[in-house]
């Protein structure tokens, strides 16, 4: 499929691939209202890297991707991509394939002949084009409709038939907007693993974007979590799990969600966090390192998280009611009332407490995440200081 | 995209002030011209600056006109109102008519229903002149000639087919889940139409009226042919300016900018329903 | 008396038959969840019950009486549209109330009503806004509160959870059911995600290719799916189905995998003789690294990290790919390369290869 590739830009002397440094969107500058939606991002891409931009609705990692494409402008910073600066070129001189959201087939050709639009501009012989047609349906699966018309497939099809125009095309980077969406889930996990090895095999550096944790794990090397127009953190899987920068990340990743309760902090002997109108959490000063413990006796008041599948049941000395207790075939999630929230906690085996009874449950030192409670940024995750 | 160049603005600018003043010109000429003496009018070189009067409109207001061999009397006044009445009510029977119609054609799918659809959309294309000799005969024999209730039902010709094809496509474009969950809620089918349908069609049926009054307010052959003096609209009425003492200019000009001004101010008004955004944020997309 | 019955309820369209003959039962006060893959014909469903679209044969009872032919607005149910459906020229308010302005209710009462169900909901900050102003989840959530605030008995939900996101989702998965509960209403609630219907179902009615192919409770559809339709939507990764053709021995039947023969003791001695798939859940896959007689060989090919699990792809002998889940050991985690996998045959699953329906040999 890159058998021709043209490497357009001027080629850089390290490994990354594109740059964006300080950029900003702001959408109407002059009106009242002003939309900020992109804020100062710095974002480097190794060649080769599959990079995720994940984050809810309207928290602009689709500007962002449009930004790199040139289908939006960029109201400050600069994108370099392979060394050319690229963010003043029209989108077809960038050296940039997309797939959208959208689908956007050209309706009066085929499948097939969509899908092989670029490689003919591209002055690929037709031996060659319809090789690598073939080669691209098959991985979407799209193969017994490659000579149908847009408006005669489904949604689905004519997503996995945009995907494989994007796909099929010798470029220097790969933009994915929601690639995937439109897609039943059996057939995302399948996709996504032969996805993966696609770019992973042919070195294409891609950044996608979604708002499916499972899509960006399964996929990524990195994950870029973003919100409000700003970039939260920039990790790979573990990292984001395990040492998230801020409450955000850490209630953003992990499914369920981080449980995250307001506390109040004593550090002496112990360290102790009294949770408002809820339990008091008692720790040996010795289950957080020497710089974890200062940092954490910096601050009266702090935000600590317990991920669902650390919270130990039957054990320790806290008790709650059981709000909810569903078995789902190989977990259990219990929803237990805590400082008058529900503190979600789930188990890999039947948990045998009905709804309204109480239950012992336990949190340990070295699963704990501690938070600034004012800023957000994290204090210690366990015993480590952030 | 905003790649364009500074070169590229400037003569974008241009071009829209070119094709602006193309289009507004004449209606600016004429709007200063109702305020000259045929004698201002006729000089040449023609001038932008003079001494403005209110003969013109004076002289339409009071029925009076004043030429060089005499007084006339101007019946101005009753063909304004004559085109007020016919368009109005011609407009409002077929928004009786056409929105329901509009309705059906788009909620219900029944045999024929594209062919009688365009069929009545056929009736726009056919020139008036076609049909107007037989209609003519057929309403001297039935006594509709010179009557209000003739010329409003004739007009329906001109108005029905654009109410019913504009209207339908904004009921079309409204997601039929709304209008069941409001019957699902417990209302009638009446009170779906009348306060889902309705509403949220607004722009469309308050778009489609206004051109459905331009156009009958504009209309020349209809009038011409089936009505006498009495029964005749502003577009009937202006030929009594072409009198035998010469084209009485600044007249025809004061007239053109009142019959104007009822359907810019009825634009203008109607503009507030054709917002965009029918279902905006409704229905999930 | 049962709240809602379907008696032999069929549906075509152009492209085919969606709904074929199907009968269902639903008690009062009981949340019955329509599951099944998309395209199944499950929003078909919830709108012949509401009186959308009619039906081409077959009945529906509502409240022990028949509503087949009955106008939408006299069947007295709730209905919450998965694309929500909302009325843009009202308020959020308006909207939650218009089954009570319906019913002549006094404003007092309805502002009661709306605003109790809408602190339910989370959703009573935007109250006076239109839905253009509201964000996805908050009109789903209002589409919701929509359809519970009149206190219908009977409440159709399609896929009411969709576009709210993650957290939220949790959050209204875990309360939703006590919630619906408390309202004494009835339930058909339709989702696409297993999970969900395992979460808020007293049964799921899996609906595949036009039937319910097995109506039960979701403990019941897990351990005891009544063929390999239903046992393939339930399981996250999905069940591994090897192809096997046990034979009888001394010590009960015994089967071939990946070139080793594993004994099955006990279960399932009707499977003998037969062509049979073998159903294994990922999760009551065990993989050990040291051979024995109740064990089969693998190939570690993959470690992928899946919600606190890890999921291996593993190859048996003949190039089969399975998949095996564990709960994540920090300390060692698991490397790809050979390795043995064993399961209890009391928990393992078969089919008849050929209809893909269950054979015994479980409770």
């Amino acid at each position: 499929m890159n058998a021709g590739v043209k490497v357009l830009g001027a080629g850089t002397m390290n490994d990354i691939a594109l740059s964006l440094a300080g950029v900003d969107k702001i959408y109407a500058p002059m009106a009242k209202k002003p939309v900020h939606a992109v804020m100062a991002l710095d974002l480097d891409v190794r060649k080769g890297e599959i990079i995720a931009l994940l984050g809810s609705s309207g928290c602009g990692k689709t500007s962002t991707l449009r930004m790199i494409a040139g289908f939006e402008s960029v109201t400050n910073g600069t994108i370099t991509l392979l060394g050319r600066r690229i963010e003043q070129l029209a989108p077809a001189r960038r050296g940039v394939a997309m797939a959208f959201e959208g689908y956007s087939l050209y309706p009066p050709l085929t499948v097939r002949d969509n899908i092989a639009f670029a490689l003919k501009a591209a002055k690929f012989s037709a031996r060659d084009a319809d090789k690598a047609v073939k080669e691209v349906a098959a991985l979407v699966e799209i193969e017994p409709i490659l000579d149908r018309y847009p408006s005669s497939i489904s949604g689905g099809q004519q997503q996995r038939a945009s995907l494989a125009r994007a796909l099929v095309r010798p470029a220097d980077l790969y933009l994915l907007d929601e690639p995937m969406g439109q897609l039943e889930p059996r057939l995302r996990a399948l996709l996504r693993g032969r996805l993966k090895q696609l770019l992973s095999e042919r070195h294409m550096t891609s950044i996608f974007v979604t708002h499916d944790q499972t899509e960006a794990n399964a996929l990524a090397d990195r994950v870029a979590v973003m919100e409000g127009g700003v970039l939260q953190q920039l990790a790979n899987q573990t990292e984001l799990k395990e040492r998230p920068a801020n409450v955000f990340v850490a209630t953003f990743i992990g499914e369920p969600p981080m449980n995250v309760f307001d506390a109040k902090v004593e550090v002496g002997e112990r360290v102790r966090f009294v949770v408002e109108n809820g339990p008091q959490l008692d720790f040996s000063a010795n289950e957080f390192s020497e710089a974890a413990r200062r940092e954490i006796a910096k601050r009266p008041r702090v935000t600590i998280g317990v991920r669902p599948h650390d919270v130990r049941l039957n054990a320790g000395s806290n008790e709650a009611r059981v709000v909810s207790n569903q078995w789902l075939g190989d977990q259990s999630h219990l929803g237990l009332e805590v400082a008058d929230k529900l503190m979600v906690a789930v188990a890999f085996s039947e948990v045998g407490a009905a709804r309204g009874e109480n239950l012992r449950y336990d949190i340990l030192g070295a699963k704990l995440h501690v938070f600034d409670a004012d800023s957000g940024k994290a204090v210690s995750h366990g015993a480590a200081a952030a | 995209m905003e790649h364009t160049s500074f070169a590229e603005r400037i003569l974008r600018g241009a071009l829209i002030a070119a094709i602006l003043a193309f289009f507004l010109f004449p209606i600016l000429w004429i709007f200063l011209m109702s305020f000259q003496t045929n004698e201002e009018v006729l000089r040449i070189p023609p001038s932008l600056f003079f001494k403005p009067t209110m003969i013109n409109y004076a002289s339409l207001i009071t029925g009076k006109l004043q030429t060089a061999a005499g007084s006339l009397d101007l019946a101005f006044m009753l063909n304004l109102w004559n085109s007020v009445l016919l368009s109005t009510l011609s407009v409002a029977v077929s928004l009786l008519l056409g929105v329901p119609a509009a309705y059906a054609f788009a909620r219900f799918k029944f045999p024929g229903s594209e062919d009688i659809a365009f069929t009545l959309l056929s009736f726009r294309f056919a020139p008036p002149l076609l049909v107007l000799l037989p209609l003519s005969l057929y309403y001297q024999a039935i006594g509709l000639t010179d009557t209000y209730i003739g010329l409003i039902w004739v007009y329906q010709l001109i108005a029905l087919p654009l109410i019913l094809w504009i209207v339908r496509g904004y009921f079309e474009d409204i997601s039929p889940d709304i209008e069941y969950a409001y019957r699902i809620a417990g209302h009638s089918w009446l009170q779906t139409f009348m306060r889902i349908a309705i509403p949220l069609a607004r722009p469309g049926i308050a778009a489609a009226g206004l051109l459905a009054f331009i156009f009958c307010w504009n209309n020349f052959v209809f009038a011409l042919i089936l009505a006498s003096a009495d029964k005749q609209p502003v577009t009937v009425g202006a030929l009594a300016f072409v009198t035998a003492s010469g084209i009485q200019y600044g007249q025809i000009a004061a007239a053109i900018v009142l019959s104007i001004t009822p359907t810019l101010a009825l634009a203008l008004y109607a503009q507030r329903y054709l917002v965009e955004g029918l279902s905006l944020g409704a229905v999930k997309g | 008396m049962a709240q809602i019955e379907l008696k032999s309820l069929s549906k075509s369209f152009k492209t085919g038959k969606v709904l074929d003959r199907l009968n269902l039962t639903v008690e009062q006060g009981e949340i019955v969840c329509i599951f099944g893959p998309s395209g199944a014909g499950k929003t078909v469903l919830l709108r012949l019950i509401a009186g959308i679209e009619e039906p081409d044969e077959g009945a529906i009872y509502l409240e022990g009486r028949d509503v087949t032919d009955a106008a939408p607005e006299t069947r007295g149910v709730g209905i919450a549209f998965q694309n929500f459906a909302l009325f843009p020229h009202m308020t959020a308010f308006d909207n939650i109330g218009s089954a009570l302005t319906a019913r002549g209710a006094s404003a007092s009462t309805i502002k009661a009503k709306v605003e109790k169900v809408a602190a339910m909901l989370k959703i009573s900050h935007v109250l006076s806004h239109a839905p253009r102003a509201l964000s996805n989840g908050q009109k789903q959530r209002t589409a919701l509160a929509r359809a519970l605030a009149a206190d219908p008995k009977i409440v159709l939900l399609d896929d009411p959870l969709r576009n709210v996101d993650a957290k939220l989702r949790y959050e209204m998965r875990l309360e939703l059911p006590p919630l619906l509960r408390a309202s004494g209403a009835t339930v058909l609630y339709v989702t696409q995600d297993y999970k969900e219907a395992m979460a808020i179902g007293d049964r799921i009615a899996v609906l595949i290719g036009g039937r319910f192919e097995q109506v039960a409770t979701p403990a019941a559809i897990y351990r005891a799916p009544a063929s390999v339709g239903v046992a393939r939507l339930f399981g996250d990764p999905t069940i591994n189905l090897i192809p096997v053709k046990p034979r009888a021995t001394d010590a009960g039947a015994a089967c071939e995998i990946s070139g080793a023969t594993v004994p099955l003791g006990g279960a399932h001695p009707e499977s003998a003789g037969r062509a049979v798939l073998l159903g294994l859940r990922p999760e009551s896959l065990i993989v050990a690294g040291e051979p024995g007689a109740d064990r089969f060989p693998v190939d570690v090919v993959a470690v992928t990290p899946l919600n606190e699990k890890s999921v291996l792809l593993m190859r048996t002998h003949d190039g089969r790919e399975i998949f095996a889940s564990e709960a994540e050991v920090e300390n060692e985690p698991r490397q790809p390369g050979p390795a043995f996998a064993r399961f209890d045959p009391a928990r393992a699953l078969m089919f008849d290869e050929a209809s893909g329906a269950r054979i015994g040999g479980r409770a």
